[in-house]
């Protein structure tokens, strides 16, 4: 009962093929979009990076590594720890709240697994804003939950949870819930009943059921998951400035405000850069030692 | 028990039990995913609730008022540009799910020079900071392409941030297929195309419909790309949106997620019931 | 195939179909359709169109780039059914994404609606089209101090729409203090319970301010100078926001607060417990105008458009939904006296004499970033 995701993926090794004429045909489009529209932007903004804001908005083109110098010191790479701390946390606790609900949903019978699907994505097509601002006033000093609570007597009076980094990932965690709970739900549908129940037949208790069973059969899609979730959260700034008050600053907000007030897009792409470089180098080295 | 072939899944225990393991598992599961589900609607409840305030800003409870959906009617610039959104998110949706779900089925059954590039390179739209990735993209539409910008370029700039997440998904439910499956097909003389489309396609249903669920929702809510890569007539809703926390959000807004989010949850509920009521 | 059909595909079209055909008449590739409203046939009687307006381009569009919910819509729809133009508004959130926008040369405005520091900047550049006065005849209801600014004197390339300040929001049912200046808001007492803009030029002023440096020295001597004053400030603040400090205001989350104006008036309008301060150590005006860029197809219209504006009734109107320092001497007549004598729309004579408006600082803007910044990350 080894995680047959391996030993699918060696199989499938051995079965990759070369393209024919017809897969070509599908390929070529992708290609296309992909250098087109992901590598030629990337490259324009390397050229970017590597220039220099003059007046409003004008460019220089200078080919001068500033910028980069520039980045490479502690006030931004401090910023940039903070967001990927924020991103990992919230990562973290997607998984922990979004595997049991994406389990349930998953293992439920046609029509309710599609009912669920659709209603976990349906609060996030309302605007974000409304969203956050609906969260604001529930979490705020004279919102709904301190009203709540007082009258509980849980707590004397009113406890200021918004502007907290509390509510920073309480935001990102609620608006990133989905991306967890939709992989993860992809990787269950598949979960053969019959490997479960033998499972339990065989004496094994729930926890071991789960964590030498099934865990690691949908192993690929937590995986996915945590990819989707972490990520994007990377550079998320709107929430954690709206629902944390803007401080500590995250490195989206950073880069945002050097195309604002800031006055130097060339600094915030060098940023970006190297954000990105980062960001592949430690998939590289989290790929190469996952091969050995 | 022999393990069944991974592409059914029999979901009735073959022992029926009361209160064996599967049954604890799923009322304790099932706990948990109410209070998930209660999670995410407490502030879509909000919302909704505050829709029919009559006070407009969403602090306080003053009364209780049709207005903001009167209003709401007669607000042609929000409602075209809601109208926009959609169309743009379903267009996004159709492109980004196409492109996620063959681009991940040829990076896994084909091999083709760069491929571990590409493996890499599909993170970039996901990871970079949306400004980047809008001022680039604007920067190349104008100079390079010489596009001029409106729903084509708005389109363009949602797929190719929408499609990695498709990509992904679809990538993760491919890592349990068994490979002897497609092998079998093709011995029996189906042609790859036909194995593509009768094997590998059921098989990845669940993921590509959570994929167009994915890129639907990211693309109904992007505001900066929006920002950078949209012309005149095609603003979508959060561009209209996003200056209105200035003046306290307008209440019609309220008034129009709660149309929406209702209209889908009954659509939903009825085009499954009907769908479950033709095949039982 | 036809199970994704079925739960993805036939929803989804659903949906699009309910909203796609009931609401709006007109396909999306129009621009918002011009009908009238019972406020805007107000506005659009011929009767109060002074005579001598020229009837504008041959082409009959006009492209609006302008501040989200800046210009109100029923204004637009009225101007576009009497005007008999076809009016799309493009909207941004920030200065620096409409230069970024204007920069790039995608979009073809024919308006746009900078601050006053952006402006001085696009006019050193060459980026804007000159203003014909003569068509503009409605100029004469600007008041006097807004005619001749220092970032566009004569009015030669831009006409103020909307001015304002930044000043202190103080909640008198939390804060019983007499507030008059920056430190008064930075003690200790009020840790953690202070919103203040989330922008780098306002705070680094408000700490000139209080040392008594004007706003635009912003040498590296002067930044060095005001880093303590900032670095004791900072840990202070509890909300950055630029875009609705307000809310937290009203949430009570916190006591007090530096606001625009704009928030400061909708505070005093919605609760009497909100006291509007302008600061004793001097405080800056910004200008909101509007401005036609060089690349405008359509300068007449523009101008139309400016002119109408400008008009008494439409220039109230505005007021009414943005309580800001309104310019136009004749349209503050038709106010309100709550209105009029709302402190944080309406500075006294006293205090606009104190106050100062930005100008581009240049690179140093950079570096003032990088100030704000660190000292947040601390």
């Amino acid at each position: 009962m080894t995680a047959d995701g391996a030993a699918s993926s060696q199989a499938a090794a051995i079965f990759k093929r070369r393209p024919g004429l017809v897969a070509w045909l599908v390929l070529a489009p992708l290609l296309a979009w992909l250098i087109l529209f992901v590598i030629v932007p990337t490259i324009m903004l390397v050229l970017l990076s590597l220039g220099e804001q003059k007046g409003l908005g004008t460019v220089h083109f200078t080919f001068t590594l500033k910028n980069y110098v520039r980045a490479l010191d502690w006030t931004w790479l401090k910023v940039l720890v903070i967001s990927v701390g924020y991103a990992l946390v919230t990562t973290g606790i997607c998984m922990v709240i979004g595997f049991p609900a994406a389990y349930f949903i998953g293992r439920s019978s046609e029509p309710l697994r599609n009912v669920l699907l659709t209603l976990v994505m349906i609060p996030f097509w309302t605007s974000f804003l409304i969203r956050t601002y609906a969260w604001i006033t529930i979490l705020s000093k004279e919102g709904v939950l301190n009203a709540l609570l007082v009258s509980a007597r849980i707590i004397p009076e009113p406890i200021g949870i918004l502007y907290t980094p509390f509510a920073a990932v309480l935001g990102l965690v609620y608006n990133f819930l989905p991306f967890m709970i939709l992989p993860i739900y992809t990787s269950v549908e598949r979960l053969d009943s019959a490997v479960i129940e033998a499972a339990y037949d065989l004496g094994a208790g729930p926890l071991r059921a789960f964590s030498q069973v099934i865990i690691p059969l949908t192993q690929p899609g937590i995986v996915a998951g945590a990819l989707l979730v972490f990520v994007p959260s990377i550079a998320m700034f709107a929430i954690t400035n709206l629902m944390g008050g803007g401080d500590p600053p995250t490195i989206g907000d950073v880069i945002y405000k050097q195309f604002t007030s800031g006055r130097n897009q060339p600094f915030g792409a060098a940023l970006g850069c190297l954000l990105l470089l980062i960001f592949f180098l430690s998939l590289w080295i989290t790929r190469r030692q996952r091969a050995e | 028990m022999a393990v069944a072939a991974t592409t059914t899944s029999p979901k009735r225990s073959s022992v029926p039990r009361k209160y064996g393991p599967m049954q604890v598992e799923r009322w304790v599961f099932g706990l948990w995913t109410a209070l998930v589900f209660a999670f995410l609607y407490i502030p879509i409840l909000l919302l909704i609730v505050f829709s029919f305030n009559s006070s407009r800003l969403n602090i306080r409870w003053e009364g209780f008022s049709l207005k903001w959906y009167a209003a709401l009617l007669e607000n042609h610039a929000l409602l075209t540009a809601f109208q926009n959104s959609l169309i743009v998110a379903a267009v996004t949706t159709i492109l980004a799910t196409l492109l996620g779900t063959m681009g991940a089925w040829m990076l896994y059954r084909y091999r083709f020079p760069f491929q571990r590039t590409i493996g890499f390179l599909i993170f970039i739209p996901m990871l970079i900071p949306e400004v980047l990735m809008g001022a680039s993209l604007l920067a190349e539409f104008v100079h390079l392409l010489k596009l001029p910008l409106g729903y084509t370029t708005l389109i363009i700039a949602h797929t190719t941030f929408c499609f990695p997440f498709v990509l992904v998904g679809i990538q993760a439910r491919l890592q349990g297929l068994d490979p002897f499956l497609e092998e079998a097909a093709l011995d029996l003389g189906a042609t790859p195309v036909q194995a593509f489309r009768l094997i590998i396609v059921p098989y990845l249903t669940p993921a590509i419909v959570a994929g167009a669920l994915m890129s639907f929702t990211l693309s109904l809510d992007e505001y900066i790309v929006s920002v950078f890569t949209t012309g005149p007539q095609s603003q979508t809703l959060p561009l209209k949106v996003y200056g209105m926390a200035k003046v306290g959000l307008n209440p019609q807004l309220n008034a129009l997620s709660t149309i929406f989010v209702i209209a889908t949850v009954v659509l939903v509920l009825l085009s499954e019931l009907l769908a479950h009521r033709k095949s039982s | 195939m036809k199970e994704v059909a079925r739960h993805v595909v036939l929803p989804f079209f659903a949906v699009l179909a309910f909203f796609g055909c009931e609401k709006t008449p007109a396909p999306p590739s129009a621009s918002p359709p011009a009908t009238p409203s019972p406020a805007a046939a107000n506005l659009a009687s011929p009767a109060t169109s002074p005579a001598g307006e020229s009837t504008g381009d041959a082409e009959k569009t006009l492209h609006i780039f302008c501040w989200s919910e800046y210009i109100p819509q029923q204004i637009v729809e009225a101007f576009s059914e009497e005007s008999g133009l076809k009016v799309s508004v493009e909207t941004y959130s920030s200065n620096e994404e409409m230069l970024a926008k204007l920069f790039a040369g995608g979009g073809n405005y024919d308006i746009i609606q900078p601050s006053e520091y952006v402006i001085e900047g696009l006019i050193k550049e060459g980026l804007l089209t000159p203003i014909d006065h003569a068509r503009i005849p409605n100029m004469k209801n600007l008041a006097p101090e807004f005619t001749n600014m220092s970032f566009d004197p004569g009015n030669k390339y831009s006409v103020p729409y909307m001015a304002g300040t930044v000043g202190i929001v103080v909640n008198s049912e939390l804060v019983q203090d007499d507030i008059k200046g920056y430190n008064d808001v930075f003690q200790e007492k009020f840790a953690k319970n202070i919103v203040v803009l989330d922008d780098a030029r306002e705070i680094v002023s408000w700490g000139l301010e209080s040392l008594g440096i004007p706003v635009n020295e912003v040498s590296d001597e002067n930044l060095a100078k005001v880093k303590p004053v900032l670095e004791k400030w900072l840990p202070l603040v509890r909300v950055f926001d630029s875009d609705s400090p307000k809310t937290a205001l009203l949430n009570g989350d916190v006591a007090l607060g530096i606001v625009w104006a704009g928030e400061g008036a909708i505070l005093l309008n919605e609760d009497q417990k909100f006291k509007w301060i302008v600061p004793a150590d001097g405080a800056h005006l910004f200008v909101d105008s509007l401005a036609i860029p060089k690349s405008a197809k359509h300068v007449q219209n523009a101008e139309l458009f400016i002119n109408y504006v400008l008009r008494p009734n439409v220039s109230a109107k505005i007021s009414e939904a943005f309580p800001y320092l309104n310019p136009n001497v004749a349209a503050r007549e038709l106010l309100t006296p709550a209105q009029r004598n709302n402190p944080a729309s309406f500075p006294t004579a006293d205090q606009l004499a104190n106050m100062q408006t930005f100008k581009d600082v240049g690179e140093q803007a950079t570096k003032i970033d990088e100030l704000v910044t660190s000292l947040k990350a601390q």
